[in-house]
């Protein structure tokens, strides 16, 4: 009896404590709900940007290097513009009235950048450790290697780094580009001009015997003119990681891009058609000689967005 | 004495006149001869020593106000079956105008406190609409303090009898549990399930058990299997959330997230009552203006939430600059296209201005937590997390990102 009596009011203090903590529960959840998150949000990000109210969205591209960023007749086209077209559209601006793009020859991304006359550059922009001390980027986006392109008439003579040493070859290359640093390092003699397309005009009028730059940069001369010209592989043994530069004053701006990126990367990943594999199947794809992947984006800052909570699969 | 409480009984303070008769008549049988006169008659009749024949001139509501003023107050007892019937009346009553009087409210907040924009979303938006908008956003609210109520209600009810002598009335969450019927307790409980965040949803199940009073023992007579039962239970429960407790861990900074999934299936095998006699009187009371606050508390998100959806209209002559208005979209018509804007004020566009409209997230849809239960996100109800399963691809538009 005794007993019984002790156990029923065990009983009736276990349920009054689960009561009671049922509504602490309660409560704590409804209070968790009209929290705010705790992780910034794209929108949040977005007021932090410079370019946040601008009406239009200035974006550094190259004019003059086939497949990847060229003008033809008067339409931007070429990976890097996709590419551009996507971060722009991502970040709110998208259609030609909305979107402004400028042409930067190779030697003036960073003067562009950090004089303000653009808001991003797309247009082969190599990361390096100098160059993150007077921009950011964001990415990389592209992954690619140096290579050098020869006329056919050469294609059987110059093979190897030692063949570019000798005097009797001319090699050519951009100004403030990562090609001209690294055969330098080679000690290879340079002709140094404003963009890849003028050395390869050069080579087609017999002034220079080689153009060394980036695999799809080249890639896309040789598309130009397939008859004239070879890429010979060449073990430079450094890969040029192509990011997106940002003014270095911006670093919310620059979480953006890199969010986007990381986006498309996830959405290839899953084995769906993302924009970075559509901008590649439709301009790179065809004309480099192995197939390539969008790389993984590096320093992705962690933000909420609306579609987040979108079945994973 | 017993005639007395009877015949008071069968008279009440105000009865309905439509079902009172039958009941009146089940409930005197101690008055021989009396029962087939009306009901109103009767408690003058006993007062004024069982006279059964009146003179036609008799006053009838007269006497009812002293009769009523001599019962103990909160002694009244109502007959069981009016009183459902008066709850049930109250109850469609609380239900269709509830929402009618919320609708309202909510567009003069949506229209921001404009009286002639009040006026202009009156004059637009349907009644069926602004009900459907309204259950659409209060379901999750309404379901919760109905689960609540019931539960708490069917608590208190198993341990009325234990209250310390001299207390006369049941719990207010008691009696409307008592009165509810079964299968209301069940809807609610269902429209709760469809519609809580499934963070939440743990919640339901130890407030189930309180309001169907479902104890372990319920399961099986002996203890081994019942034991045998309640493990296999927790561990089906276990595998479902397993992978969103390992990533809540591995997350940190998620205890609340732990908590909500790990604590409620165990407090599920306790919370079934009775309460210990002293605690009953405060947790009624404490309970009924908790209840009572949050629902206030919370309801005025609701109030504030948008009526119409949120979209971005690019406005702007053929070939010249565009403009995005963002804003809600209160009616089209041949000439214009009006817009309640986001930042405020009433914008009549031309329709042949208008270049490209698409519709926006808002930004309280923003989620607070990265976690899933197998592919559902913890903050979609069951019902938000079948439809991602049936549209799975949400892109937002460029425009949704430019600023208001």
């Amino acid at each position: 009896m005794n007993s019984g009596s002790s156990s029923s009011r065990l009983r009736s203090i276990a349920s009054t404590l689960a009561v009671a903590l049922t509504l602490v529960l309660a409560a704590a959840a409804g209070c968790d709900s009209r929290e705010e998150p705790a992780l910034p949000s794209v929108q949040e990000k977005m007021r932090e940007t410079h370019i946040y109210g601008q009406s239009k969205l200035r974006i550094g591209v190259a004019t003059n290097e086939p497949l990847m960023g060229e003008l033809r007749n008067g339409q931007h086209v070429g990976f890097d513009v996709e590419i551009a077209r996507y971060i722009a559209a991502s970040l709110g601006y998208e259609g030609d009235q909305r979107l402004e793009f400028v042409s930067v020859a190779t030697e003036d991304r960073i003067p562009s950048l950090q004089g303000g006359t653009v808001d991003l550059v797309v247009s082969s922009f190599s990361i390096t450790e100098d160059r993150k001390k007077l921009v950011s980027f964001a990415g990389p986006y592209f992954v690619t290697t140096q290579e050098v392109m020869v006329p056919v008439r050469l294609k059987d003579k110059v093979r190897t780094i030692e063949d570019l040493r000798d005097p009797a070859y001319k090699v050519c290359t951009s100004g403030g580009s990562t090609t001209e640093a690294e055969l330098e390092k080679h000690q290879v003699r340079t002709f140094v001009v404003k963009d890849v397309g003028d050395c390869v005009d050069g080579i087609r009028k017999g002034r220079y015997d080689a153009v060394s730059s980036d695999e799809s940069i080249l890639a896309g001369f040789l598309a130009s003119f397939p008859k004239e010209f070879e890429i010979v592989d060449m073990p430079f043994g450094t890969s040029e990681l192509l990011g997106i530069g940002v003014p270095i004053g911006d670093p919310a701006l620059r979480d953006l891009v890199a969010y986007f990126l990381q986006k498309s990367y996830e959405q290839g990943r899953d084995g769906d058609a993302s924009p970075w594999q559509t901008a590649y199947n439709r301009t790179l794809g065809p004309w480099l000689k192995a197939e390539k992947r969008q790389p993984q984006p590096l320093e992705v800052p962690k933000l909420v967005d609306f579609d987040d909570k979108a079945p994973a699969k | 004495m017993s005639t007395t409480s009877t015949a008071t009984g069968g008279d009440g303070p105000v009865p309905p006149p439509r079902t009172s008769a039958s009941g009146a008549a089940a409930d005197s049988p101690t008055f021989d001869g009396t029962a087939p006169a009306p009901p109103v008659l009767v408690g003058p009749a006993a007062d004024a020593g069982g006279d059964v024949a009146w003179p036609a001139g008799v006053p009838v509501a007269e006497p009812t106000a002293p009769v009523v003023a001599d019962v103990e107050p909160g002694r009244v007892r109502w007959d069981p079956a009016e009183r459902r019937a008066r709850a049930s009346q109250s109850f469609w009553t609380a239900l269709v105008g509830v929402p009618a009087i919320f609708s309202v409210l909510r567009l003069g907040v949506e229209a921001g406190g404009e009286l002639q924009t009040t006026l202009l979303l009156v004059a637009n938006v349907g009644p069926v609409n602004l009900l459907a908008g309204f259950l659409t956003t209060a379901a999750r609210l309404l379901s919760a303090g109905l689960v609540a109520v019931f539960a708490l209600g069917a608590v208190l009810a198993v341990s009325a009898d234990r209250l310390p002598p001299g207390s006369r009335r049941r719990p207010l969450f008691a009696r409307w549990a008592d009165i509810t019927p079964a299968w209301v307790v069940l809807a609610s409980f269902l429209l709760a399930l469809i519609t809580w965040p499934l963070l939440y949803l743990p919640l339901l199940l130890p407030a189930f058990v309180a309001a169907f009073q479902l104890r372990p023992g319920r399961l099986h007579d002996r203890v081994v299997p019942r034991l045998l039962l309640i493990g296999a239970l927790l561990a089906g429960y276990g595998w479902l959330m397993l992978p969103t407790l390992r990533a809540a861990v591995q997350q940190g900074d998620e205890s609340l997230v732990l908590a909500l999934i790990v604590v409620p299936p165990l407090l599920a095998l306790f919370i079934a009552g009775p309460l210990p006699g002293m605690v009953i009187r405060p947790l009624a009371s404490v309970t009924e203006v908790a209840v009572l606050a949050t629902l206030v508390w919370a309801a005025v998100p609701v109030i504030s939430t948008p009526v119409l959806p949120l979209t971005v209209t690019t406005v702007g002559p053929e070939s010249g600059p565009t403009e995005d208005v963002r804003g809600h979209v209160v009616t089209t018509d041949d000439v214009n296209m009006v817009i309640l804007q986001e930042k405020g004020g009433v914008r009549y566009v031309p329709v042949g201005l208008v270049r490209a409209q698409v519709l926006c997230p808002s930004e309280e849809e923003l989620p607070r937590h990265q976690l899933r239960i197998h592919d559902f996100h913890v903050e979609d109800s069951l019902l938000e997390g079948m439809g991602r399963r049936v549209r799975p691809v949400h892109r937002i538009d460029a425009a949704c990102r430019t600023p208001a």
